[in-house]
């Protein structure tokens, strides 16, 4: 669908403290070129834009949306520019902020770069804090480390179809944070009947209960919308690290956390007598199905 | 005279069948004792309890409900884990003083007639209203730093078994003492073994 | 008169400080500005976490620090009795999702750096072949996500092996995905068949055609590249992998390479601070990336080019298209060679129990990459990170010029940003 020139979204993408991932993962947006031709891409750190960075650090035009890839610094600069600066410049007449990734959504991993001084746009992990803050009413977080390239461009397209995001109470979009990590997941079964995987690389077994996994308790939907079109995480036996939540990174990421054996955290919303009492129930009863390999090599052979 | 409930009802059927347990033993105790000492008919007992082992699992279920209520009442409240302790011991001993018919049932029938609740009670799950409590008791010990951290099992097995092992010897009137001169020390002992060693 | 040039589109920017002397580089400087202490982050967390934080030092080559910081976790493992082993069908999975990381960086450096630089400097007005890169990109990271889960930013690979147990659904998925990518680049970029590339000996064979190489080739002629941005002609590899061995090479004399031979020093940029250090072997600096691997595995094609062009700008551009296909090929062959039934994971003792150093090396796409640990009861002591960018694009002094210091000298400042890109550099993995 083409829109004439004057309607094309113009978009302005800076960075604070960053690795880049964010960029590299929308680069994997299957629909790229069509999305790309409804965009009136200002400046971007690798994509052809009008602009280049020196030219944009002069302050001297606008966009109709800013999309800020990194953990805030107010002391980084760019081109010998305080990034500070040229956040606020271009915020000022966006009618939206993008956050794009957890850093910029909470601080994320380089929060700990500057941990005294560097956060999120309107979020300092989980409290409400941040050069944006007065303006957060424009701004949309797309937490995630890094976001999943639909998620992107889910928002624009939403914005270019001049549609309202409805927004959790974290500043992310409903539709796309409503699901939690686990939805979807190959090994639900073996959630619910407790079946643990003991160590890694089996098909068989669900990583909740030692394995460090955060699915249950993360906002995301990666198991819905599948990374690359064909995967995820926990499908390949990677516990999910929780990165779109605001206490993205935690510590001794690959085992959970229990207390006397009892997880410290259980699914959301779910109260912890009431997850004892489900989970004693079902490990209880031993389904012999589901104690053996899914597929067994040797002796199908 | 008001009407008794379905569920008064079954109460005092639960109740009654405690004491007479207590009094002849389970395998003497017949269907018709209890509905006699009940005041009601045979056939009316089926109405409620199908099988003598359908009673006994509901009895399993009632004892660990009154525990596991218990337990609770002592969880919220906003006291630290060693006080909680010594009210944990403290109210299974005077249960066993005030109540013996209720955790004799436990000590000599639940947990040594397993050929019984094998099938209807696999596992913990007659006893899941008492288990997740304490399990909560120790989730909440660990997690404000007062408790070592540790495998649920050592931790519950020590606790309980120590528990019930005392009981055990009060049924037996081995102990010199009423339950009440211990609570104190098997409190501190517990407490001892348990606390967060940094 | 010093004249600052500031360069961006390098994962990041950095600021090149140009000493002319009639209109000709006579001396320059490299500061990388950002700094993001991931090291520093590092200490005091479990060994594990790093397999999570490290990736994030890059996000296009993330998963070679996944592979580094796991090589250097197992090194610690050996090095602390419990030695790790890995099942081929481990290593080979690990190796393939390698590959491809490093078939997606090069077809993006090909397609949205060189291409519209060769057009900058040609001053002509040429068609924007951006979403080639990233269209053949894409294709390459769906097959590293059948295996790894995600791209970027996976954390598949953990001590003892990889996570993922996959059946031959994803293998066969991975094999077309991959034959998609290999059919694409026959077409657009090569002009012939993958296997006839491979053949080649002499550029005249590559310069034939109106694919986007046979134009590259031709162009890079034009602008007499073959004589241009010379270096010492001094290679050194340092990862152990399927397709390339350790080795380092003065001209075509090959050397056998020790690890403790490497070091880093500061870098020299008096005009402005940087974060970067310069790496070295027994205080030599030495190219790495792309030229150096195809040299030192004595491709016909890349015998030739260097016999006449030695360490041109047009080697190295060269060199690395050539490894786009090499590595096309051997991707292939791990995928039809992986048995499915071999173990996925060999478990080994709890990471608590590991207290020693371990070093993890790995040739991510730009050259090797290292990861130093010191883990003490499992948990972070010290985290060194040494990346290739460190190698190919120091700083130094006019008495010891690092590659590509020397690669500009006496040339335009056009010629020599030029250059300087030819290096495929990266900000955000030189300062990490």
């Amino acid at each position: 669908m083409h829109l004439n020139p004057e309607t094309k979204l113009r978009i302005i993408w800076i960075q604070g403290v960053t690795c880049n991932a964010n960029i590299h993962s929308f680069l994997n947006l299957p629909s790229l070129p069509s999305l790309l031709d409804n965009l009136d891409m200002v400046y971007h750190p690798s994509l052809t834009s009008l602009h280049t960075l020196e030219e944009i650090t002069l302050l001297e035009t606008s966009c109709d949306v800013l999309i800020f890839e990194g953990a805030y610094d107010p002391l980084l600069k760019r081109n010998d520019v305080l990034v500070k600066n040229i956040l606020k410049h271009y915020s000022l007449n966006a009618k939206y902020v993008i956050a794009l990734g957890s850093c910029a959504s909470f601080g994320g991993i380089f929060k700990a770069s500057a941990p005294e001084r560097n956060s999120g746009l309107i979020f300092n992990e989980k409290e409400e804090f941040g050069p944006l803050l007065d303006s957060k009413a424009k701004v949309i977080n797309l937490s995630g480390c890094p976001i999943h390239p639909e998620w992107l461009s889910y928002t624009l397209n939403m914005i270019i179809n001049k549609r309202e995001v409805p927004l959790d109470n974290l500043y992310r979009p409903l539709e796309l944070y409503s699901n939690l990590a686990h939805h979807g997941c190959t090994r639900n079964e073996y959630f619910e009947w407790k079946i643990d995987t003991k160590g890694f690389g089996k098909k068989e077994g669900c990583m909740f209960y030692e394995q460090g996994c955060r699915g249950p308790m993360t906002h995301a939907s990666c198991n819905k919308i599948l990374w690359n079109e064909v995967s995820s995480k926990t499908r390949v036996g990677t516990p999910c690290f929780g990165c779109t939540e605001p206490d993205f990174p935690r510590s001794n990421l690959y085992s959970t956390k229990t207390n006397m054996s009892i997880p410290q955290d259980v699914p959301l919303g779910v109260p912890k007598r009431t997850y004892l009492t489900m989970t004693g129930m079902a490990k209880t009863f031993s389904i012999k199905r589901l104690e053996g390999k899914l597929i067994d090599y040797e002796t199908t052979d | 005279m008001a009407r008794v409930t379905k569920e008064e009802r079954k109460s005092i059927i639960v109740l009654s069948a405690l004491k007479l347990f207590s009094q002849k033993g389970f395998y003497m105790t017949t269907i018709p004792d209890i509905a006699k000492y009940v005041g009601m008919s045979v056939g009316s007992f089926y109405n409620y309890f199908t099988s003598k082992d359908l009673l006994a699992k509901e009895l399993v279920i009632f004892i660990s409900e009154y525990l596991g209520k218990r337990i609770r009442e002592i969880n919220e409240e906003k006291i630290s884990t060693e006080e909680k302790i010594s009210k944990i011991v403290s109210m299974y001993f005077t249960m066993a003083e005030e109540k013996p018919e209720m955790i004799e049932y436990f000590l000599r029938v639940y947990l040594s007639n397993r050929e019984i609740f094998g099938k209807e009670c696999k596992g913990m799950i007659c006893v899941s209203s008492f288990v997740t409590e304490m399990m909560i008791f120790f989730d909440e010990g660990v997690e404000c730093g007062e408790l070592h951290n540790q495998d649920f099992f050592s931790a519950f097995g020590l606790f309980m078994g120590y528990l019930g092992g005392m009981v055990f010897l009060h049924g037996e009137e081995i102990l010199p003492g009423s339950l009440d001169e211990y609570k104190k020390d098997i409190s501190e002992n517990i407490f001892n073994a348990l606390k967060s060693r940094n | 008169m010093i004249t600052k040039q500031l360069i961006d589109q390098i994962e990041g920017e950095a600021s090149v400080y140009f000493d002319m002397k009639n209109e000709k580089v006579n001396f320059s400087t490299i500061a990388f500005p950002h700094f993001r202490g991931i090291e520093n982050i590092l200490k005091g967390k479990n060994a594990l976490d790093a397999l999570v934080i490290t990736p994030r030092v890059c996000g296009i080559c993330g998963h070679a620090h996944l592979m580094s910081s796991v090589r250097a976790i197992e090194d610690a493992y050996k090095n602390a009795g419990y030695e790790v082993h890995l099942s081929k069908k481990a290593k080979k999975i690990r190796e393939f999702t390698l590959v491809m990381e490093i078939i997606q960086n090069h077809l993006k450096w090909v397609y949205m750096v060189l291409i519209p630089e060769l057009s900058k400097l040609r001053n002509s007005n040429e068609e924007n072949y951006t979403l080639k890169g990233a269209y053949g990109a894409r294709l390459a990271t769906k097959a590293i996500s059948l295996l790894g889960g995600q791209w970027p930013h996976s954390s598949y690979m953990v001590p003892g092996g990889v996570t993922s147990d996959p059946t031959y659904i994803e293998i066969l998925q991975a094999q077309s995905i991959l034959k998609d990518l290999i059919q694409f680049f026959e077409k657009e970029s090569l002009g012939v068949n993958l296997d006839e590339f491979l053949t080649y000996k002499t550029p005249k064979e590559i310069s034939v055609g109106e694919a986007d190489v046979s134009k590259i080739e031709e162009h890079l002629i034009e602008l007499g590249m073959q004589e241009k941005g010379l270096a010492y002609d001094r290679f050194i590899m340092l990862g152990d992998h399927l397709f390339i061995n350790p080795i380092k090479m003065k001209q075509t004399r090959p050397f056998s390479v020790d690890i403790k031979h490497v070091s880093t020093v500061e870098s020299y940029s008096p005009n402005e601070k940087t974060y970067a250090r310069n790496a070295m072997y027994k205080d030599d600096y030495y190219e790495v990336g792309s030229l150096s691997r195809m040299m030192s595995l004595q491709i016909p094609l890349i015998k030739n080019i260097h016999r006449r062009y030695k360490d041109s700008a047009y080697s190295r551009v060269i060199a690395r298209i050539y490894e786009l296909a090499h590595l096309m090929k051997h991707a292939n062959e791990l995928l039809s060679t992986i048995s499915i039934s071999e173990n996925s994971c060999n478990k080994p003792i709890s990471i608590e129990k590991v207290t020693a150093s371990g070093i993890g090396i790995v040739e991510a796409p730009r050259g090797p990459l290292i990861h130093k640990v010191d883990i003490e009861n499992g948990i972070i002591n010290k985290y060194e990170i040494i990346t290739p960018t460190q190698w190919n694009i120091g700083s130094s002094t006019k008495d010891k010029l690092t590659p590509v210091q020397k690669t500009m000298f006496g040339h335009t400042k056009a010629e020599a940003l030029f250059i300087f890109r030819t290096f495929d550099v990266c900000s955000v993995c030189t300062t990490h």
